[in-house]
């Protein structure tokens, strides 16, 4: 009677074979197709304002230009009360508006961009072509942030200042002043401040994105909420890994919860 | 004869019981209003502590091209001295050229947000590029280091007294005992006067037939100083020493000395008088008290005797005399050992000069103080000991004066008409300097001089700013066409040629400068060359309301009549206002208001104050590039075209202004980083017979030039929504390669031509710039 193979004598005195059928399927793993990137969920709750899951093809919108994902129903829902309240209105609208400019020329049903990379450090634009007075403001704006950071907004507001004297074509020295406004309550001024930075701001959306965030909250502190709504969607548009824009909505979901109902 | 002899001797006692008693009265009533006076002083508030106003801070970084000489000229002001061998004390540095290094001790100071600690640094230069910079104890490199603010001036009443207050516990015991010794050996053993040491100073003088030695005790000396003139009399010494037997009989002699020590006089720097060891200490050493050494703290209590004869800034022999005599006293007195006498005589004492306090900014004080008069008494400003940190950048305030002295100088030996005999009529200017991204005001020069004037022509004197306001014409054009109303861009054309204006039952006809128009013109070429014309009938099409309006939005506060001449500027605005607005220009739309004050703070570094950078979105990115681009052109082909041929180069942008009965001579212009405006004319309101480019852009251009000298070069960057082609300027059509005469132009984008020339047809091609 023939015994059974047993995988230990198969490969018994075999330790060869063992390394080219390791090293084989070493190689085919890492060949292998990687799967396909799902950005983050938005936090739960009962009605997501945000959500990637794909959608039942008579609920899907027109492919946008940012994302071919379709939105759920409820996130269609959100953005078109968004828009009612915010009809866009002409070619002025784009500069006029600080609604984030929302409405004009995109679908109601658009979706949202994936997160952006986080693009928040300053110290990693001074590279070696960087102007001194651009890496000078940088630096202090970085010192600034940090200030901001430890809770001293007053500090904070004094070295910043210094950033756009050096440089004035510093968006995000105009940025961090914005902060540190709002950290002192002036959220007037930091409405100000957020409206130069944006200006100065050229194609990137991960700034943009905090900018509208910030107005948001500026906004939202002055009780302005519909402002502040769609800013908080503006920037979640631009990029929807916004944490702040994020837990925002979220959080005015929740109040507006017992109302809806 | 026994009765009349009695009633004489009654009446005589009785008029001798009511001399003694009115006496004994008055007496009594006197000592109680002086001591009163004594505790009045002891008790309350003893010294006046004058404001102090500041100037900006000094920054530097990495990658800054410094211009040495200034840098020099900027650490002497603060009083740094210059030393062979590495500084080894805050206050002092060195420059090695060969090894491209300058080693600063920075100093200690305080400031609003947070007091410094002075450290070493080291700054490596390559050539004059700071390439680095290192902490010089722990070499940590820092990548931005502030130079602290210059004492500009103080506030005070009638006399400037220097003086910080100290408890005698932090007064170094050497230094006590070194005062004492040489003042008032006995001090606590007399009740205030010793008549021990006023013997031995009679016999003294009296063997010398002179007045060599005093017999007064501390207490005397500072009830001296606190009340009484130096009077030398009888009556004034009475007094003092009853005044000095009443403070001791009521205060410890602890608190007399401190007081003393506190109240002494020890110096003069310029206007500013030097009380008290704390301020001696830093005036003569630049050291805290607690680091002087045994001959220093010699030098101060020997100053106290003559101060500016004896000090070391006149004298250094002297000064090295008086210390050794002190020294010897301690010896003597066994304060201090033979070891510390012989090195203390060893010790050099440093040979500085004395940097006086002198008010370079009188006209920026004075609008400082009109600032602060709105929230802060006159008693407050000359006694509370407040710090005010403003924006004014002394270096650009003394280019300014020196700028706007020589300026006025060359146009009277220019133009002999403009030479006055009379008071008050002579040729004027003014200067404002600002930072446009942030308001700053960083020179003032309201006249001529202070001395002779001190009317501020910068804020308190109205004038027309003629051709000045043009641009607010073209820019409410470009909005009313970006808002879609009539179409107007750089290469619209325009009409110059005469026409009435007829306006609420009125007429008027706007006329050129010598009768000379132009036809069609392009709406750029048209505000270059300031056609007054053309500006007139564009305003009509726009609305002068709208002009005004935009005006006011960008910063004019004056009212503007909406009236037509308003488009030549015939409504009358200070130049601060004319500053504010350009600057709003220069900020891309955005308007800042103007800051002198930045801080205040309180005699124990609280801040009272804080005045933040303030913006205000007013105009969009696109129309401010717009107009900067076309004011541009005034500086490179216009009205303002000999500023290029008098050396100043950089990217710039500017307008002229002439008055219509050339009144008022002005010139506004700026970089992205600086912004400046000129006035020149008569306070009487004569005839100055010369344009905004004869009088005002020479001082203009001489200013820049100076106050940019060594700064990076910037230009005005457009934004998203500018289109910058090349264009054919007489047909506004795309260049093509057979166009003789190219210009880049700026348009909103979707506004920019989209043909091709056809004076010089061909393909369109961006060839390369020829203007």
């Amino acid at each position: 009677m023939k015994k059974p193979l047993c995988a230990v004598k198969l490969f018994a005195g075999r330790p060869l074979k063992i390394v080219v059928v390791a090293a084989a399927m070493l190689v085919a793993a890492s060949c292998a197709p990687r799967p396909l990137y799902r950005p983050p969920v938005a936090p739960s709750s009962t009605t997501p304002a945000i959500s990637r899951a794909p959608q039942s093809p008579s609920v899907a919108p027109p492919a946008p230009e940012i994302s071919k994902k379709p939105l759920p129903q409820e996130a269609i829902i959100r953005e078109q009360d968004l828009k009612s309240r915010h009809p866009s209105s002409g070619p002025g609208a784009k500069e006029a508006s600080r609604d984030g400019g929302a409405g004009e020329g995109r679908a109601a049903s658009e979706s949202f961009a994936p997160p952006l990379p986080d693009d928040s450090s300053l110290l990693a634009k001074i590279t070696p072509a960087t102007a001194p007075q651009r890496a000078a403001s940088l630096r202090l704006t970085e010192e600034g942030r940090k200030l901001l950071a430890a809770g001293d907004p007053q500090k904070a507001l004094t070295r910043l200042e210094k950033t756009i004297v050096i440089d004035s074509t510093n968006a995000y020295g105009y940025f961090y002043l914005a902060k540190a406004q709002h950290r002192l309550g002036r959220y007037k001024e930091s409405l100000n401040f957020l409206d130069v930075a944006e200006s100065r701001l050229n194609k990137e959306p991960f700034w943009l994105a905090e900018v509208h965030a910030l107005r948001g909250e500026n906004y939202r502190a002055l009780g302005m909420m519909q402002q502040a709504e769609a800013s908080y969607a503006q920037a979640l548009r631009l990029n929807s890994g916004n944490r702040t824009a994020a837990e925002a909505i979220s959080r005015l979901q929740g109040e507006d919860q017992p109302a809806s109902r | 004869m026994k009765g009349p002899k009695l009633r004489f001797f009654s009446i005589s006692l009785t008029v001798l019981l009511l001399i003694t008693s009115s006496g004994l009265v008055f007496g009594g009533w006197y000592l109680k209003r002086l001591e009163e006076t004594v505790a009045a002083k002891f008790e309350g508030k003893k010294w006046p502590l004058p404001s102090k106003i500041y100037s900006d801070s000094y920054l530097l970084y990495v990658g800054i091209n410094l211009q040495l000489d200034d840098v020099w000229e900027k650490l002497r002001r603060l009083g740094y001295h210059r030393t062979q061998a590495m500084p080894k004390s805050k206050g002092e540095y060195r420059y090695q050229k060969p090894a491209g290094l300058l080693e600063i001790y920075l100093r200690d100071f305080v400031y609003p947000t947070e007091p410094f600690k002075g450290f070493p640094v080291r700054i490596s230069l390559q050539g004059t590029v700071i390439s680095r910079i290192e902490n010089g104890v722990s070499g940590e490199e820092i990548f931005s280091l502030e130079l602290e603010p210059e004492l500009v001036t103080g506030l005070y009443d009638r006399i400037w007294q220097e003086r910080r207050v100290v408890r005698l516990s932090e007064v170094p015991p050497l230094l006590t005992k070194a005062v004492l010794a040489i003042e008032d050996e006995r001090f606590y053993h007399h009740y205030g006067i010793d008549p021990v040491a006023l013997l031995r100073a009679v016999w003294v003088n009296l063997r010398s037939g002179g007045v060599v030695q005093g017999g007064s005790t501390l207490t005397q000396q500072l009830m001296k100083n606190f009340f009484l003139s130096d009077e030398r009399s009888l009556s004034r010494k009475a007094k003092e020493a009853i005044m000095a037997l009443i403070a001791e009989r009521k205060y410890s002699k602890d608190e007399i000395l401190e007081n003393y020590l506190n109240e002494i006089y020890l110096g003069q720097k310029g206007s500013q008088g030097i009380f008290g060891v704390w301020e001696a200490a830093q005036f003569y050493f630049s050291k805290p008290m607690a680091d002087l050494t045994v001959g220093e703290t010699a030098l101060i209590a020997g100053l106290i005797r003559a101060p500016n004869r004896l000090s070391p800034y006149r004298s250094v022999d002297d000064a090295t005399k008086r210390r050794n005599v002190v020294l010897a006293k301690l010896l003597d007195d066994r304060v201090i050992t033979r070891a510390q006498y012989d090195s203390a005589l060893r010790e050099a004492l440093p040979r500085r000069e004395l940097i006086k306090v002198t008010n370079d900014a009188p006209f920026y004080v004075d609008f400082l103080r009109r600032e602060l008069a709105e929230i802060y008494s006159n008693d407050e400003l000359t006694d509370e000991g407040l710090g005010i940190f403003t924006s004014l950048d002394l270096h650009l305030q003394r280019i300014a004066e020196r700028s706007l002295a020589e300026g006025l100088k060359k146009l009277e030996e220019t133009y002999a008409g403009l030479r006055r005999k009379a008071e008050g009529d002579h040729l004027e200017g003014a200067i404002i300097v600002l930072r446009p991204q942030t308001g700053e005001i960083k020179a003032m020069v309201g006249g001529r001089s202070y001395q002779k004037s001190q009317f501020n022509r910068v804020f308190q004197s109205k004038r027309q700013p003629g051709s000045v306001f043009k641009p607010f014409v073209y820019l409410a054009a470009l909005m009313s066409s970006a808002e879609g109303g009539k179409k107007f861009t750089p290469v619209t054309m325009l009409e110059d040629s005469p026409f009435t204006w007829s306006y609420d039952g009125q007429e008027w006809q706007p006329s050129n400068y010598n009768d000379e128009y132009f036809g069609a013109v392009t709406f750029r070429r048209a505000l270059e060359k300031s056609m007054n014309s053309a500006t007139a009938r564009l305003a009509r099409d726009v609305g002068i309301r709208r002009i005004g309006d935009l005006a006011h939005r960008l910063g004019i506060q004056s009212p503007l009549p909406a009236v037509p001449s308003l488009s030549l500027g015939a409504a009358e605005v200070t130049p601060l206002e004319v500053a504010v607005a350009f600057a709003t220009l220069a900020n891309n739309g955005v308007r800042t208001r103007p800051l002198a004050v930045k801080q205040v703070m309180d005699v124990n570094g609280r801040v009272l104050e804080k005045r933040d950078v303030r913006v205000e979105k007013v105009l969009s990115p696109q129309m401010a590039f717009m107009m900067n681009y076309l004011l541009k052109g005034v500086l490179d082909r216009g009205t303002g075209e000999f500023a290029r041929k008098w050396g100043f180069t950089r990217p710039a942008a500017g307008k002229t202004g002439t008055t219509n009965d050339f009144k008022d001579a002005w010139f506004v212009g700026y970089t992205p980083d600086l912004l400046a405006v000129v006035w020149v004319g008569f306070d009487g309101q004569s005839k100055l017979g010369l344009s905004g480019a004869q009088a005002a852009l020479p001082i203009w251009t001489e200013f820049m030039k100076r106050a940019t000298a060594g700064t990076p070069v910037t230009d005005f960057v457009a934004p998203p929504g500018i289109k910058i082609v090349d264009i054919d300027p007489v047909s506004g059509q795309l260049a093509t390669p057979n166009c003789s005469y190219v210009l880049r132009e700026a348009f909103p984008e979707g506004d920019e031509p989209t043909g091709t020339c056809p004076l010089h047809p061909g393909p369109a091609a961006q060839v390369p710039r020829l203007n």
